[in-house]
Order: structure tokens, then sequence, then C-alpha cells
């Protein structure tokens, strides 16, 4: 088990298929030169990429502001109700704003950054510490925990877990900041085990309520935006949580959690589904969890033996995973070669098609697999591929657009998004002239680029009446090919 | 071009395969449905394909994040419950008294209407054994009907509709929202799901051909049904899941129990499934969703409600469940939520808005199906996955707790207050929660055996006694 992959079955196929899941996939160029590196080059020129530049520069509000936290404190204690409502509209409407640029400032690091495997993972961290703006209601949090899945992407295991457990939109997110030794507020305790590292049945209700009074004293400084231990609000008293006994603190809890051999296994099994797409049969994961645990509970080596094993490039696990909306959008900006949408577009086709970054539905985080596809949400990305490729602004998108918390409803929201660039496909970058005058050539291109394998002889024949319709084709066809080929089954797996 | 279809491959379908047991998940509905039609006599006895207007049809209302039932149904007149919550407590003042003990919260107006015309039961202190605590668990529970320490792979109603309506219309469950919910996971998937019906649909961009067709359409159309003719032939095919040479893609992951990887059954995070590639689940979603958004839209379009909905997601969420159905829709279950109880923090005006929402959309909602004619045909239960602590804690809040009341609505209701109110004395309470006096199942029970005509053991997993309440 875990043997690496045979040199002979490395070629663009095997290739691809690791962009996919360690990236968001790539243009055929891409996929070429990674396959010319050989396995472990390829590997390592994903996974080492501390020394890759980064150009990407953090939003112009992503600092602390105590002194602003301190006026507008003031300012809202001086006000009248009626100032009172007008302040927080205000920062409703700010709050807002911030959101829908943190969202384009990621999605754009996913699908332009030179990092693709490193913002998979912090996509994966987001999944499972799933924490939502819907509660934290401050953007710069959801920034921090953001830059903190991105500084410990594929650090260590207690490292994370202590430094997510202090952060501040965790400690808002599952009330931590609210607890103190009166009335321990067991939601943090309950679900670090439960969902971030052991899973149900690993623990007692008696950890629970410990474990919680362990807590006590890890809150969180408003005004300076920071974790702060506050040892009036600790529990000095002895508690016995997961078999160890004292006058245990915060520290101690995630220690004794991570002591635990069921926390490798867990977050190994989490790992492998979220790169494989189906969870690791138990010997396998087994396996898995033993080269985590020999290398220190360190991610980095851990997952460059993952992406190397001949069993994650089983034919069972190849093309077999359902793209999650980010990976759709951003592996399609990636394939394509074409501009990430504007910020407002990227939030109204992740919201329709049910994935709502900063904004999970809970703290088990999205479910994924073949959950992400319903019959409304099939016909969203069937649509919203007219948005990308076309630069259309479909209905659809724009009425999710008029949606938006805070933002304009009905028509004049429409209007608003019908005037957003949106850049669609070059067809001339993508589709050389000889594609262009020969429906055969075209339709192979289009099949090796956006499905590196190919439709069904009738879906084949479809596409072929349709661009029969035309002897001569112009850009506009192609679009519409090169969506059609998206408004397949096919597309939506990877 | 559907029927052309599946009159090609019907012989040899209906040659290989036991209509009602062995239809497969990959076989799409709307073949299946043609199939059952045709062959009516073939169809397990237990299916109820109900279509067109005398069906009974339950709406159940989900209060996701756990509502606070103590101050929801307040036991206004009992010391304990005011020892309890100094801050939170609800007096006779401020409450809409059901009786000389009990009222509802005083932002539900509209329930109490419903209570006093007979057409609301208040269900009390429903829960199960064993509480759990964590909102997905407990949830889950809940959706799947199972017992607190075993985990179950479908929903209740996925298992009904598996149970009672093989071969119905995609459309048999209907969810208002993005996402199925875990209660409608079945070994055949079932139900449809959908915000805008406006938005149902393939939305067409491209060039009309001859006779004003939309061609991208038509190719679109023809690309997502080219398969239908090869998914019958899979899976009318008596070898395809004794094959495991692992070859053939579609044959090795036909193996139900294989959780070695490869097959969709073994998806944890995911919709629970008997092999198939994720493509094949993906094939049956592209021909239900073509099938249904037609059926949506048009029904959408020409039905007008009859009463005024409040402006929140919840009003319109019962206000499209209303038109689809005075439209006829042949459905059975219509899901839809509301989000927004887990009151940790200031719980006053956040729950105020909520139940305000919950009993003027619910009261508007009968008035619409009273001006259709509809009344006698729906039933709407609403459920949350926990009720809260009877104390309350520091933040002006509520931690998750245990029992908490159900509502039953409709003009058919065994109307009043059902069971008795669990006792809130210190010595009574189990690690400071309320103890359940219904258990949840006994609801769903009543539920399917007197409302929706069917036997509620197989569906259930045991024979729970069914609560009388219609």
């Amino acid at each position: 088990m875990l043997k690496p992959l045979s040199a002979d079955r490395w070629n663009d196929e095997t290739a691809a298929h690791l962009l996919n899941r360690a990236g968001f996939g790539g243009p055929p160029a891409a996929i070429r030169e990674l396959a010319d590196l050989g396995l472990d080059k390829a590997v390592s020129s994903l996974l080492d990429y501390e020394n890759i530049p980064n150009p990407t520069r953090d939003p112009v509000w992503a600092v602390p502001d105590p002194e602003g936290n301190k006026n507008l404190r003031d300012a809202i204690q001086k006000a009248t109700p009626e100032e009172r409502r007008q302040i927080q509209q205000q920062q409703q409407r700010l709050q807002f704003d911030r959101l829908m640029e943190l969202r384009g400032w990621w999605l754009n690091r996913m699908a332009k950054g030179p990092r693709p495997f490193q913002e998979k993972m912090v996509l994966f961290w987001h999944g499972h510490f799933a924490t939502s703006f819907e509660k934290v209601h401050n953007v710069y949090y959801m920034w921090r925990q953001n830059e903190l899945f991105r500084r410990l992407a594929t650090g260590n295991w207690l490292e994370l877990l202590t430094f997510a457990g202090q952060d501040p939109a965790m400690l808002i997110w599952l009330d931590q900041a609210e607890s103190r030794k009166e009335h321990p507020n067991e939601n943090f305790a309950r679900e670090v085990m439960e969902l971030f590292s052991l899973g149900e049945g690993h623990y007692t209700e008696k950890d629970v309520t410990e474990g919680a009074r362990a807590l006590t004293g890890w809150s969180l400084d408003r005004l300076e935006e920071k974790f702060i231990y506050r040892p009036l609000f600790h529990d000095d008293g002895i508690k016995t949580f997961l078999g160890r006994t004292g006058n245990l603190n915060g520290n101690d809890v995630l220690a004794q959690i991570v002591a635990q051999p069921q926390a490798a296994r867990f977050i190994t099994a989490k790992l492998w589904s979220y790169f494989a797409g189906q969870p690791p049969a138990d010997a396998l994961n087994d396996a898995l969890a033993a080269v985590f645990r020999e290398n220190g509970n360190n991610f980095k080596p851990f997952l460059r033996v993952m992406f190397r094993t001949e069993e994650f490039y089983a034919p069972a696990i190849v093309r077999n995973q359902v793209k999650g909306p980010v990976q759709w959008l951003v592996g399609s900006v990636r394939m394509l070669e074409c501009d990430l949408p504007p910020a407002p577009i990227c939030e109204a086709v992740l919201r329709s098609l049910g994935q709502d970054l900063f904004a999970p539905p809970n703290v088990k985080g999205w479910d994924g697999g073949i959950t992400w596809i319903t019959t409304n949400t099939l016909l969203a990305r069937y649509n919203d591929a007219a948005t990308l490729i076309q630069g259309a602004f479909p209905p659809l998108a724009a009425s999710d657009f008029a949606r938006k918390p805070g933002g304009q409803g009905g028509a004049i929201a429409e209007r608003q998004a019908q005037r957003l660039r949106i850049g669609g496909v070059s067809v001339d970058k993508i589709v050389s002239p000889e594609e262009l005058a020969d429906k055969d050539l075209l339709v192979k291109s289009l099949e090796h680029r956006l499905l590196q394998t190919t439709l069904r002889d009738e879906q084949q024949k479809a596409l072929r009446d349709f661009l029969d319709t035309k002897t001569k084709l112009d850009n506009a066809d192609v679009q519409t090919a090169i969506r059609l080929v998206m408004a397949t089954p096919q597309y939506q797996v990877t | 071009m559907k029927n052309e279809i599946s009159l090609q491959t019907r012989r040899e379908f209906l040659r290989t395969t036991v209509l009602g047991s062995a239809l497969s998940w990959t076989v799409p509905a709307f073949l299946a449905n043609t199939f059952s039609a045709l062959q009516s006599d073939a169809a397990d006895s237990a299916t109820q394909i109900i279509t067109g207007k005398d069906a009974t049809i339950l709406v159940v209302l989900q209060m996701a994040g756990g509502n606070d039932g103590i101050n929801t149904v307040v036991p206004y007149a009992n010391d304990f419950y005011h020892r309890a919550r100094p801050k939170l407590g609800l007096t006779a003042e401020q409450v809409l008294k059901l009786n000389g003990e009990i009222g509802l919260h005083g932002a539900m107006t509209g329930f109490k209407e419903l209570f006093d015309s007979g057409n609301l039961a208040v269900v009390q202190g429903v829960g199960y054994p064993n509480p759990n605590r964590s909102h997905f668990r407990s949830t889950e529970i809940w959706q799947t009907a199972s017992d607190s320490d075993k985990v179950e792979k479908y929903g209740w109603l996925g298992r009904y509709f598996d149970n009672c309506c093989a071969g119905a219309d995609p459309t048999v469950g209907v969810t208002i929202g993005g996402q199925l919910p875990e209660a409608f996971f079945a070994k055949t998937p079932t139900g449809i799901c959908f915000t805008d019906p406006r938005n149902y649909r393939f939305m067409a961009n491209g060039r009309r051909g001859p006779g004003g067709l939309d061609l991208t359409e038509q190719a679109y159309e023809k690309m997502n049904e080219a398969e239908a003719a090869q998914i019958v032939a899979q899976a009318s095919s008596p070898v395809r899941s004794d094959e495991t040479n692992g070859q053939d893609a579609r044959a090795t992951t036909a193996a139900p129990d294989d959780n070695s990887g490869g097959t969709i059954g073994a998806l944890a995070a995911g919709m629970p499934m008997q092999g198939g590639k994720a493509v094949d689940f993906i094939e049956r979603m592209a021909l239900d969703a073509q099938v249904s958004s037609e059926e949506v839209r048009k029904i959408a379009d020409s039905v007008q409600n009859q009463a005024t909905y409040p402006a929140s997601q919840l009003g319109n969420s019962l206000k499209l469940v209303a038109k689809l159905i005075g439209g006829g829709l042949p459905t059975r279950i219509y899901y839809v939520s509301q989000g927004g109880y887990d009151t940790h923090t200031n719980q006053i005006p956040t729950q105020q808005r909520l139940l305000k929402e919950l009993g003027d959309s619910v009261k508007a909602f009968m008035d619409d199906l009273k001006a259709q004619g509809n009344l006698p045909r729906v039933l709407v239960m609403t459920f949350s996955e926990f009720g809260r602590r009877v104390s309350e804690n520091a933040n002006g809040g509520t931690d998750h707790g245990a029992a908490a009341p159900m509502f039953i609505v409709g003009n058919k209701v065994k109307a009043g207050l059902l069971g008795t109110y669990p006792s809130l004395a210190p010595q009574d309470l189990y690690e400071g929660d309320i103890k359940y006096n219904v258990d949840f199942r006994n609801v769903y029970a009543g539920v399917l055996e007197s409302w929706l005509k069917t036997k509620s053991a197989p569906i259930l997993g045991h024979q729970f006694e069914p609560l009388q309440l219609v």
C-alpha cells in the first residue's frame, strides 16, 4: 500500500488528474508541462510553493483598527436611536461591500495566482473549520482566518488547531468569546471534537462539559480585534478531559485531542476524501494516518506521499469527483484561459451553484460530493456557463445578484449587473485557425481541453449538428459550442 | 424525443426488469414513470402514485437552529419558569393565552387565530431518548428518524418515497431551497428543489433555426437526453452488478457494498447512493431537471396567490408552495425552512421577529389554500432539531436543549394542545433540560398513517404508536 505510481503510468492523463485535484486544473499546455516534469517534480512544483513569489496585495482594510472601533463605539453611545440605526445600516453596507471584495480577492488567488495548491488547501480548511460571516459579521476577521489557513495550510496539526481555536472569527462563531467559568459555553468544546478533530463516538458528553470548563478564559478583545486570555473567566478547578486530569486549560485540551490516534485518522480521512473524492477504505486510512504520525503530524510530508501513491490514481478515483462550485468556476477560468468575472458576478454565480464563500451553511461545512448536484444547481451550472463564456448575464444570475443581502433589489440591480463587464472567452486564444476551419478538429480540441475525455457518440452528433447549421464558424459559434460542452453531465465531474 | 427513446427501449427493458423493486436509480424518473404507467399491474402494490387534485399533501416546515420551545409555547403561570428565566421570562400579559397555564409567544398572532378557529394542534414536549445537543447530529436524527445512537443513511421522507412512490414524477417531493434536505435522501433519489421557478430552466441565448426553434436549446436537450437510451440499457442489463473485472467503469462501480473507493455509495459526505459513477447520477438529475422545469414554470406563471404574505423568505417559500398546489403539481411532500433560531445571545428581538414571520406566513398560506379550495388536502408540520435549556444563559440567550413543541396545522387536525407540558421543576429536569413526553417518531407515524395513508413501520424502522392528530 502507498506505493508510488509507477513511472510508466505518469502521462498527460495522470498529470491532468494531479492538476485538477491538487490545484484547479489548467489548459493543455500546463498539463503537458507537468507531465514533462515526472511525478516527483510535478508534485513538488505544486506543493513546494513557498518560494514562488506571490504578488497579491492585502485588501486595504485588512489591518486591525482599534482607533476606528473606539470612535465607532463612542459614536453609537452618543447617537439617538435614529442615528444609531443609520450607523448600523452604514456599517452593514460597508461589511457587505468588503465581503464581496474579499470573495473576489480570494477567487483571484485561486484562479490567477501562482500557488493553486496552497489555495486548494485554504479552501479545504475553510470547509473544515467552516465559519460563516453570517454570524461573525466582521469581514476583517474572515480575512484574518483565511490568512491563517494560508499561513498554516500545510503546517502542523496541533499548531493549526490551536490557532484556529484562538482565531477571532472562530471565537465568535462558536461562542467561545462568551464563555466564562460561571456559564461555560459548550459550543466550541463540542464541535472541536465532533467536527474538527475526532468525530462522533470518540469522546463523551462529560468530555464536552469538562473541555468547555478548561477552555474558559479564551476570549476576544473586540477593540484590539485579537485573541485575549482572560484569567478571570477561567475555571481553575480540576477537570478530566479525554483521560487526562488536572487544572487543564485550552492549550491542554487541544494537545490532548491531538495526542489521540483518532485525531490523525480523522484528518487524514478527511484530506483523502477531499482530494480523492471519496472516503478511504479503513486499511488505506490506517496507512495514511501512520504516515501522518511518523511525520510529526505535519501535513506537507503526508500530502507529498498521498499525491504520489498509486491509489490516488486508481481508475475509480480519476474523473469521478463532482466539481464543487468553486472548483467549477475557478477550474473553468483556468482551463479556458479567460478572465475571472468581476466580484459581484462571481458572488452571484457561486450563490446560484450553492457555495457562498465565507458563508457555509453550518459548522459542518458543505456536504460536497453529489449533494452539489440538484436539478436546480445543475441548471444553474448550465446557465452560468453562458455568463462565463459569452459574457452574457442571464436573468438567473441577475436575480440572484438582486437578492444579495444588502444589495439593491429588482430592476435597478439587474441593470447595474448588465453594465458589469465580463470578459468572456477569447476564442482566438484557445482555438487555432485550423481547428476553427475543421469541425472534427474543433470538437476534439474542445473535448481535450474541457473534459480530458470524449463525449458520447450521441452527444458528439448533437454538437456536430449544431455546428453544421453553419458552413463557416465564427467566434460566437465556438463560444456557444464551449457552453454546450460545459452543459453536459461529464463537465460536472473532474 | 422522450417518447421515441422510451418506445425504442421499452420492450427490452420490460423483459429484464421487475418493476417496482428493481428500478435502479440510474433510470430517469420520467422513463420509470412511463413504464409504471404502462405496466401498472407489475408495479409494487405499496406504490401510491397519486396525481391530480385529490391526494393529501404534507408541508414540512423546518425551524432551523433549535427553536426555544419554552418561549414559544410559554408556561407563563409557572414559577419554575420565571425563576429559571429572570430576563427572558414572558408574563401573562406578554403571551397569547391558550389556557390558564400556557400561552403562545406574543408575536404569534397568526397561530393564535389558527388555534382559535380549530386549525392548529400543538404537540407538547416532543423529543427522543438520549437527546443529542449538536445541531447537526440532532437535525440528522430528526431528518432520518433514527435512534440517537444510530446513523441512518436515508431520510424518513426518502424512505417514504422509496416505499410508496416508486416510479413517481420527480416532483413528488419539492424543496424550496438550494439543496435537498437530508430527510429527502433516498435509495432512489426523488424530489426536486429550486428557489425561483423563473430561473428553473436552461436559458438559451443562441441563434434560432428553422421554425423558430432555438438551436442552442435543441443541442442542449439532445446532449442531455442522449444518454437516456444507454441508461435504460444499462439498468436492464442483467450482468450489471456482477461484473467486477475492473475494465468497464460502469460495471466496476455497481457493487453496492464496495467500500473501497469507486462507488458513490461510499461518499460519506454526499447523499448515500448504491453503486454508480458520479456522472451517472448527474445524468439522471439532468433529465429530471429538463422534465420538471417545464412543469413547474407553467404552473408558477399561471396561478395567482389569493392571500397577502409577509415579505420574508419563509413567506415567499409558502407563497410558491401555494401556487404549485393550486396548479396541481403531483407533489405529496413540500419542504420549506426558516433559519436563525440558534439564539445563544440576545434572544428576545430575534425570536420575536422569527415567530412573527412564522405565524403570519403560515396563516397567509392557510388563507390562500382556503381560497383555492385546497385547504382540506394540506397539512403543515413544523419541527426544530431541539429546544433550548430551561435556564437562560449569561448573554441574554439560551443554549442547546432537548424537547420542544411541534405545530400541526390544517383544517382536519385535532386542534388544541396535545400531550402534556413537560415539568419544569428542577428535580424533573435531565441535565438542565425538560424531558420529552412524545417521541417525534410517534408524530411522524401519525402523519404517515392518518395523513399520507401508508404503513409507518417500514418507513420508520419500528412500529411507533401513531399520534392521533387528524
